[in-house]
């Protein structure tokens, strides 16, 4: 399902330049949870963006469902996130004018869906999340646990083949954290691919496949029980 | 074909979302930075109606007032060569049967000395106390019923139409009176010590030597129509009992009729007299030229202001949508990352700036024609030579609505544009 064949990725140019992916080659099967963990500035975080189309390597080739990335331009690209893939970062990524119902049906909008139905089905994934109660909420009136479980709701409501998420719990204490692991593992069990960025070993271990890297290159792949 | 189709799904979907994401944002930004924002836009407004509006409304002040004061929807005067309009009588009996004719006022008009003191003869060395003037023959009633006379009687009482002997003077020909007096300009003499009251003496020259007779001054005339205020008014029977020779011939006529229908009733007045037997026009075309020139100053004045006015407005919208813009580029980047099309964000963007627009030119629409105009209307700028008016109609006032929503459209997409083409990825994080 993704393939990553080579993949470089550097910045800046001449001297100044500096190379944060090393020629990394992964493959990650359908219904994979793989964590990504490392060091600060091992390039876990890089790494995540060249395989979910939201960077360009600056060599090698990333495959999703057979496709050459490359081979893709802007306006594909930006289809195929909305209808193939999920996120969720670091800080939420709520939009801040649109309360967790709007905020979750807005894929669903984009790709054509009536309102009526996209709100139908946001309101599921609010479900599925625990956060039936506050659909009508506006970010700022939501916890940090809370808002980072719309962000999955979101990620998750259009049912895409790849769930990518960033550091999801970096930014909530342990007691807000468990349960946006728990939503993880839930969708895994049914079927769900994910890859998520991690530098919390301890959430890290919960999924199927580890894989550590460490100045820019993989220094272990190892699947777990 | 299918690329079309899917270029039409596209842009619908765009539309829709970029629809969604607007209203919600309009609906819960600040309500301080959007009260703040549609004033600015009405002030925009304002100052693409109301400026150009009242400029060119000091010269329609003119023009309305010279119709309203003097000439009524048509004038008909003397032909170049003539002093006076040929068939006078068969004429007014035409104008007066003309159904679309609603009143009309005829009068002789005659060049004349007047002579403002009679008991001191000057001194030696002395100018007497004489002005050339025209004096005009006016049957009162009618006169009242075409130009609203008696208004512009500022001291004094109006001529009765069944006394003789008495005289209504312009206030521009009497020293105490002119705004003009303090100028000194060389070559122009007023009346002095002329009141109400005073007795003149009219003398209209002729073959058989000058015609003279004695008026009491009954009253001032005052107007900002040099037609009133540089005038002398008497009942026309007196005048036609001076003038020495084609005494049915009057050599003005000014006529009431609908503003809509002057021209045509121009054209048939034409028909009816000939050609070269009198100049007929309609009131806009009897407008001296030179008012004319004023006006076409003014409308490219007006233009001018306008323009810089637009400029203002397309920079102020740009600097909204940008600021709007930069300060939401993170959820830009994030909406872009989560496959929201670029083109759904910046027409939310369009939706915000139009919004912006439509509800200042509403507002702006209100304030012009529910409250400037009905206020400037009753009361007016008061211009030397006119009464200053807001023209402002509604064919110009949605032009100029056009206008600055076009202008708002390109000053909301080209910065939302701006910050949407970044990279999505610097922009989620900031870099």
């Amino acid at each position: 399902m993704i393939k990553a064949s080579q993949l470089v990725k550097s910045f800046g140019k001449g001297d100044l330049e500096i190379t944060v992916l090393k020629e990394i080659s992964l493959e990650i099967n359908s219904g994979e949870f793989v964590a990504i963990i490392g060091p600060s500035g091992a390039g876990k975080s890089t790494l995540l963006y060249q395989l979910s189309l939201l960077d360009v390597p600056t060599a090698g080739d990333v495959f999703l469902d057979g496709i050459r990335t490359a081979d893709l331009n802007e306006r594909q690209k930006t289809e195929f996130r909305l209808k193939e893939l999920g996120y969720v970062f670091q800080d939420y990524a709520l939009l801040p004018e649109l309360n967790a119902l709007e905020n979750v049906a807005l894929p669903m909008l984009m790709q054509g869906m009536s309102k009526m139905l996209a709100f139908k089905k946001a309101e599921e994934a609010l479900a599925r999340v625990n956060l039936s109660d506050k659909m009508q909420n506006l970010p700022s009136a939501l916890s940090g646990g809370q808002q980072q479980r719309v962000s999955i709701a979101r990620a998750i409501v259009h049912h895409p083949h790849i769930l990518f998420a960033d550091e999801p719990t970096a930014n909530l204490d342990s007691t807000s954290a468990r349960p946006v692991i728990d939503t993880f593992l839930q969708l895994h069990k049914e079927g769900q691919t994910i890859v998520m960025v991690t530098h919390e070993e301890e959430y890290a271990k919960m999924a199927g496949r580890l894989i550590s890297l460490k100045d820019g290159k993989i220094v272990s792949d190892q699947k777990q029980d | 074909m299918k690329r079309i189709i899917d270029l039409k799904r596209e842009l619908t979907d765009a539309l829709r979302v970029g629809w969604f994401l607007g209203v919600r944002q309009i609906r819960r930004s600040s309500k301080g930075t959007t009260t703040l924002i549609i004033s600015i836009m009405v002030l925009t407004f304002l100052n693409l109606v109301v400026v150009s509006g009242l400029l060119l409304g000091l010269i329609s002040g003119s023009f309305e007032a010279f119709k309203q004061s003097y000439s009524g929807e048509m004038i008909i005067t003397t032909a170049p060569q003539l002093d006076h309009i040929e068939h006078s009588a068969d004429l007014i009996s035409f104008l007066r049967s003309h159904p679309r004719v609603t009143a009309l006022s005829a009068r002789h008009v005659a060049g004349a000395e007047i002579l403002g003191t009679l008991t001191d003869l000057p001194g030696k060395n002395e100018q007497p106390n004489k002005i050339s003037m025209q004096v005009v023959g006016i049957e009162p009633v009618e006169e009242e019923i075409v130009t609203r006379f008696s208004r512009f009687v500022v001291e004094g009482e109006m001529l009765d139409e069944n006394e003789d002997g008495y005289m209504l003077i312009g206030a521009n020909m009497i020293k105490e009176y002119s705004s003009f007096a303090d100028a000194n300009i060389p070559g122009i003499t007023l009346l002095t010590n002329v009141r109400v009251g005073t007795r003149v003496r009219v003398s209209l020259a002729s073959a058989d030597g000058p015609v003279r007779k004695d008026f009491i001054v009954k009253g001032i005339v005052k107007s900002k129509v040099d037609q009133i205020s540089t005038r002398a008014f008497i009942n026309d029977r007196e005048l036609k009992r001076m003038i020495p020779v084609n005494k049915e011939e009057v050599q003005e006529i000014a006529v009431k009729t609908d503003d809509s229908f002057a021209s045509t009733l121009v054209a048939e007045t034409t028909a009816f007299t000939g050609p070269d037997v009198a100049r007929i026009q309609t009131s806009a075309e009897a407008i001296p030229s030179f008012l004319r020139d004023i006006e076409m100053t003014m409308g490219i004045l007006g233009n001018a202001l306008s323009s810089f006015a637009l400029i203002v407005a397309s920079i102020t919208i740009f600097i909204v949508v940008f600021i709007n813009a930069v300060t939401k580029r993170k959820f830009i980047g994030i909406m872009k990352g989560i496959g929201i099309s670029p083109l759904a964000i910046e027409i939310s963007y369009i939706f915000q700036a139009l919004f912006y627009g439509i509800v200042g030119s509403v507002v702006g629409l209100v304030l012009v024609f529910a409250f400037l105009k009905p206020y400037f209307d009753a009361y007016p700028i008061n211009f030397p030579f006119s009464d200053g008016i807001l023209v402002a109609t509604y064919g110009s006032a949605f032009l100029r609505v056009a206008i600055l929503l076009v202008v708002t459209l390109l000053a909301g997409y080209v910065p939302a544009k701006l910050i949407v083409r970044k990279n999505t990825l610097d922009s989620i994080l900031g870099r």
